[in-house]
């Protein structure tokens, strides 16, 4: 099996959100319904230094963030219906909505709020690494949509050997609890 | 705080599991004497029927997709959901089963209602474990075994009380209510003191919920305290009434102050059970 993973460049994201839009138009998603998010985050506050004038210290950074495909999934662990699996070729978690109930439990087990209900539909859904595109030979929608480059699809073991082993950043759980597919440069501001 | 189907499940079950054992109870203390439990059992068994299936419902009535509920038993040996619903519909068909026999043999069997129990207490020990599974902070806590066992033996006990005692006292079974009364009053406490354990051991703000950009906001810890305090006060209320109904002796209005007793205690784990969804959800 060849797993799959992300590669997420933190440093160069700008928090444009075109990762966002290109995935929800690629999979049709209704209002609420967000395989990949990016979440801002905001630090810091003005200090006043000893003249008594204020000093701009305030950091701020985005994270783009969808289903990591983890090699503990908790979601696959914890589903009912066994509807959440991992595939064996790839690694990527997907759900057959033949056997899904609905019961949302799968989004009390993951850390990266993968899964999310789809009410149209009475079923989950969540990032399926885009699997169809890739088998035609094209990029993933959020690859394809980021204008900075910030996202990598690929094996996940050249993906590592390209830019290390990090999954750990402020404001994302410990990558301990699932073990995900995905590298991140960490924006200098939110190195763990 | 959109979890109202599965406080209304929780509920229903775990009072019906409760009522279940005190029906056992109330059997087992007084099985040497020539009681006619076909009657005195009729009403109590028809309500724990009727919770069962009303919890079956709300717990359908969770699911986006209820026609594929058969697949929620597949995953067994790794979901923890997969094992409640397993044991939840083992427990709900043996209800159904003891209220049939009854009316089919016009007689109860108590081995039937303690395996019925005894499934249900593993159900409460599933229904607990689906939350402290998940990444939901709150959720991971001993509160949550001890909260659905508080709740399981309080609404239990005061449930058996409602329906049992006053058709004891109308056909004059004046001491085995007594001492049914006393058994219930001590269940209900032994229930409260779950809570209070719980309570003591539970700290909702050191807790995170551990996923991403997920926390418990200052305005749900608020109302958490809130209503927390209020069901205080309105338990101590429905024990207040429990003792007084325990020791006081029978006059007209006891069949109303069961229920309202009863109604009480249904309040104050309702809102009990509230603040633990509005805390996960």
């Amino acid at each position: 099996m060849t797993q799959l993973g992300f590669y997420i460049d933190q440093a160069r994201c700008i928090g444009c959100k075109a990762c966002v839009i290109a995935c929800k138009d690629k999979n049709d998603n209704p209002e609420g319904v967000n395989f990949r998010r990016v979440y801002s985050f905001e630090e810091g506050k003005f200090t006043k230094d000893n003249n008594g004038s204020f000093i701009q210290n305030v950091q701020s950074y985005f994270l783009s963030i969808s289903c990591n495909h983890c090699d503990v999934p908790k979601c696959v662990e914890n589903c009912p219906t066994t509807a959440m699996y991992k595939r064996e070729k790839d690694g990527v978690v997907v759900i057959d909505h033949d056997k899904c109930v609905g019961c949302k439990y799968c989004e009390w087990n993951c850390p990266y709020g993968a899964p999310q209900y789809n009410e149209e539909l009475g079923k989950m859904t969540k990032c399926d690494l885009c699997v169809d595109l890739l088998a035609e030979g094209q990029r993933p929608a959020c690859e394809g949509a980021c204008p900075v480059r910030a996202i990598e699809i690929g094996p996940i073991d050249e993906l590592r050997k390209k830019y290390g082993d990090n999954a750990d950043v402020k404001g994302l759980p410990s990558s301990k609890i699932t073990k995900p597919n995905l590298v991140i440069n960490a924006h200098k501001h939110a190195s763990n | 705080m959109n979890e109202w189907p599965l406080l209304i499940f929780t509920i229903s079950i775990q009072a019906a599991i409760g009522g279940t054992f005190m029906l056992w109870v109330f059997q087992f203390i007084n099985r040497r004497k020539d009681l006619n439990l076909f009657s005195l059992f009729k009403l109590p068994l028809i309500v724990i029927g009727i919770l069962s299936v009303v919890g079956l419902a709300a717990s359908f009535a969770h699911l986006g997709t209820p026609t594929n509920a058969l697949n929620t038993i597949r995953h067994v040996g790794s979901s923890w959901m997969s094992r409640e619903i397993l044991v939840t519909g083992t427990f709900i068909g043996l209800a159904v089963l003891n209220v049939t026999w009854l009316f089919y043999h016009k007689k109860v069997l108590p081995w039937l209602l303690i395996v019925t129990a005894l499934v249900g207490f593993v159900d409460v020990y599933c229904m607990a474990a689906i939350y402290t599974h998940s990444l939901i902070g709150p959720w991971h806590s001993v509160n949550t075994f001890l909260s659905f066992y508080g709740t399981t033996l309080i609404l239990g006990a005061v449930l058996a009380v409602t329906l049992l005692t006053t058709s004891l006292y109308k056909k004059g079974i004046e001491i085995e209510a007594k001492q049914f009364l006393k058994i219930g009053l001590s269940t209900a406490l032994a229930g409260f003191g779950l809570h209070i354990l719980g309570t003591a051991l539970y700290t909702p703000e050191a807790t995170e919920i551990i996923i991403v950009s997920s926390s418990i906001s200052a305005s749900v810890m608020a109302t958490y305290k809130v209503i927390t305090g209020i069901r205080w006060v309105i338990s101590i209320l429905g024990v207040s009434l429990l003792g007084y109904l325990t020791l006081s002796s029978y006059r007209k209005s006891y069949t109303i102050l069961t229920i309202v007793t009863l109604l009480v205690f249904v309040l104050s784990e309702g809102m009990s059970r509230y603040v633990f969804y509005l805390l996960g959800s």
